[in-house]
């Protein structure tokens, strides 16, 4: 390989973009040549840098554009049942000899109607519609509806109500929904933010099978740094250990990886180079191969495995 | 790592059931991928309104057209092109209306880039903070002197972790024309963000 070509080679080097094969010789060529290894320590800086540019999303506006499409997806969506019938009936080209029936047909539908929106009985045993003004905070959504001979009607809603609670971390209440909202909340943002609040509560043995459950499960990298970072005060636990070379050998972010072999090389143990040495070999980024191979040489451990 | 496949059970078994009209699974797909389609717009545009606009028109042109997507080809890339060619029209809009200004349009009313750059661990330390204003705003200036494809490449590739031949896809150009790009848009970055390197 010439200068060049090594030149050229070096960011493809660094966003893992090249073969075995080149990374091989292209580290040959950086080893014996000082000018490319001294531009190589410069486009790494360079990586470095541009690194610190935030590219966080704004929580607010992520919730604006979700509650604002799911709107315009109602609008869109096409309606099913008694609806969709309706709003085909309203479709029709109605010819003169029909009117009379289409005439009767829409008196029967208004009856219907009325009795769906309307209606003198509670829809569900624990709850009359009339209570549900645009005061309620509630959010309703029909998943299933079933008219009946005599016109009654059963609703199957799902409901969400909205309620503030407020207190300290410490609270039982306040810890305990903290906890199934860093695991169970669909908006990474509010995951992330309460395994923040709770970082504090080391001493309730509750949060640590949380945080390894999100550093293994949870579907955002953000949201699995912050779970690695909450983790840095367990590095010696047994689970986390396990957990981090989990991570190590199958998360698909490389951030998330490098975050993992600094905690695991914090708390060295027996396995500790056995597993650098297998990512050394078998990781798809150069730059965490790179992060493994300098932490085998400051335990002093091979690279390569025999 | 690479995923084994382009889709993976997971995320078919939301498509199909997105695709008979459940809109829950619809919304677990949109959720799942929602905050980088907000995120590759955001600082493609660098501006929150035309990211707005860009996530609403993609998510509306998936929800209408998902009758028609095969669960032999790749979600994401279908997504990602949408996105990246809404982000292109209106890059290419923007470039007839007015030059880019160093004033981004906020919810808040009109404020300089560079204050809409969140700061990071260094907000206890003056020096450091200054240090990392100018660092951003060279990379800000340096990301706006790339071409709109550059950008685009750069973009997905540094910072949404993307290989080149899913960008390449996402694009509809090869592998080799992203890599060039790629090439291209970090001379450009290295020489504008010169000394700070």
């Amino acid at each position: 390989m010439n200068c060049e070509l090594a030149r050229k080679n070096t960011t493809l080097f660094l966003y893992g973009e090249l073969s075995i094969e080149e990374e091989q010789t292209f580290q040959d060529h950086i080893e014996a040549c000082a000018d490319c290894s001294a531009a190589f320590e410069a486009e790494k800086r360079l990586h470095t840098a541009l690194d610190q540019r935030q590219v966080d999303v704004d929580p607010a506006l992520l919730v604006r554009c979700r509650r604002d499409l799911s709107q315009r997806l109602e609008s869109v969506r096409p309606r099913s049942g008694l609806l969709d019938w309706l709003a085909r009936l309203s479709d029709l080209r109605i010819a003169a000899l029909a009117k009379p029936a289409a005439a009767l047909a829409l008196v029967a539908v208004g009856f219907f109607g009325a009795r769906l929106t309307t209606p003198r009985q509670p829809i569900t045993s624990a709850r009359d519609v009339a209570a549900l003004s645009s005061a309620d905070p509630s959010v309703m959504r029909v998943r299933y509806l079933e008219p009946s001979a005599s016109g009654r009607v059963q609703l199957v809603v799902e409901e969400t109500r909205q309620r503030t609670l407020s207190g300290s971390v410490n609270d039982d209440q306040i810890r305990r929904l903290l906890l199934a909202a860093a695991r169970e909340s669909t908006d990474p943002g509010l995951r992330a933010e309460s395994m923040d609040m709770l970082r504090s509560q080391h001493a309730s043995g509750e949060l640590r099978p949380v945080l390894v459950y999100a550093l293994e499960h949870d579907p955002n990298p953000g949201v699995r740094l912050k779970a690695l970072d909450a983790l840095k005060a367990y590095g010696r636990e047994a689970d986390v250990r396990a957990a981090l070379t989990q991570v190590l050998l199958t998360d698909d972010n490389p951030g998330v990886r490098t975050q993992a072999i600094d905690l695991l090389v914090e708390d060295k143990d027996d396995s500790t180079a056995g597993v650098l040495q297998q990512v050394v070999q078998k990781d798809n980024n150069s730059y965490v191969r790179l992060r493994c191979q300098k932490a085998l040489e400051e335990m002093n451990a091979s690279v390569g495995t025999f | 790592m690479n995923r084994p496949s382009p889709i993976d059970a997971d995320e078919a078994a939301l498509i199909r059931a997105a695709q008979k009209g459940d809109q829950d699974a619809f919304e677990r797909l949109v959720h799942a991928y929602d905050r980088g389609v907000l995120q590759i717009a955001m600082n493609l545009l660098r501006s929150p309104e035309d990211a707005y606009d860009v996530y609403q028109e993609a998510f509306l042109r998936v929800f209408k057209s998902l009758h028609q997507f095969r669960l032999d080809s790749s979600f994401s890339t279908w997504l990602y092109r949408i996105v990246t060619n809404l982000c292109l029209d209106q890059m290419r809009k923007r470039k007839t209306r007015r030059e880019e200004s160093s004033v981004v349009d906020t919810e808040d009313g009109p404020r300089d880039r560079m204050d809409t750059v969140a700061e990071g661990r260094e907000q206890g330390d003056p020096q450091r903070s200054l240090m990392n204003r100018q660092l951003s705003l060279r990379i800000e200036q340096g990301l706006g002197d790339l071409t709109a494809k550059e950008r685009m490449v750069f973009e997905m590739r540094h910072y949404q972790g993307m290989r080149l031949r899913a960008i390449g896809d996402v694009l509809g150009t090869s592998e080799e024309a992203a890599k060039m790009c790629l090439f291209r848009a970090t001379q450009k970055m290295r020489a504008a963000l010169g000394d700070f390197v």
